[in-house]
């Protein structure tokens, strides 16, 4: 367990702990000093460990072992894993051009204003339909919304394999028809989450 | 007066008890760490502490004063 959620564990029961001295003993909250103190035990520790529960909560979400913890997303972490460099996620897992704790989560983001929510609501989702809900075949999994060129340019634009990578300047209606989302990245880089054919590819085994 | 002073201490104790309930979900779900815990935490240890912080709140509100 990181040590961050110990901190955070061992906050809540010590608040835990002061709110039952105060359920034994709610007289202590008879005096001016004991409301206040009342105050600070039942209002200020329960929002405070409210509200660090959910930021930690919502941190662990963004994480790669989170998104591979639902037995549906297994193909997809294992596509990860391929050893071919034309494998567009799989290229950049192992070539940390993504974070590799957070590999899903970079890429799956929406870099739009309110991106984070929306995602975060499709998260939820998703939880939803995997324990309530019928989800579907790892193979029949589908995006909401095509991919957005945005998500790549977040890292990409400017960069100077992007701007004058051959392929990309040999047409010059070529950059700023990915800038402005006409021509998708994926149309080139088409090799993605190819799980239909995991059985037949090579792993790459990561060097401890 | 003693009617009053147990009032209060009544409702301090639910609320605290809502809140401890809240608190304990909340640890138990950080502990846990499965996508479903999120749901949970926010879901049910959510709604107690909210719950026990609310009756709290109104707790403080609503005492009538000595003269009353």
């Amino acid at each position: 367990m990181p040590y961050a959620t110990i901190l955070i564990v061992s906050l809540v029961l010590f608040s835990a702990a002061l709110i039952t001295v105060l359920v034994a003993r709610p007289g202590i909250a008879s005096t001016r000093g004991g409301k206040i103190l009342a105050f600070m035990i039942l209002f200020f520790l329960p929002v405070l460990c409210g509200a660090i529960g959910v930021s930690s909560e919502m941190e662990r979400s963004t994480t790669t072992a989170f998104c591979l913890s639902c037995h549906t997303m297994e193909a997809y972490g294992k596509s990860l894993r391929i050893d071919d460099p034309g494998h567009l996620p799989a290229a950049h897992f192992q070539n940390h051009r993504v974070p590799p704790d957070k590999a899903c989560y970079t890429c799956h983001e929406d870099y739009a204003m309110f991106g984070t929510m929306k995602v975060k609501l499709q998260g939820l989702h998703h939880v939803w339909v995997y324990y309530f809900g019928t989800p579907p075949a790892p193979g029949e999994i589908k995006l909401y919304q095509p991919f957005n060129n945005r998500e790549c340019l977040h890292c990409h634009l400017g960069a100077r394999s992007f701007e004058e990578g051959a392929m990309h300047t040999a047409d010059p209606e070529t950059l700023p028809a990915i800038k402005a989302n006409t021509l998708s990245c994926m149309s080139c880089h088409d090799t993605v989450h190819d799980i239909a054919h995991l059985k037949d590819a090579k792993f790459w085994k990561e060097k401890q | 007066m003693i009617a009053r002073t147990d009032s209060i201490e009544k409702r301090l104790q639910i609320a605290g008890t809502l809140v401890i309930i809240g608190l304990v979900v909340e640890a138990l779900c950080l502990i846990w760490g499965q996508p479903i815990s999120f749901v949970i935490f926010v879901a049910v240890g959510g709604l107690f502490l909210f719950a026990g912080v609310v009756l709290f709140l109104f707790s403080l509100v609503s005492i009538p004063h000595a003269h009353d």
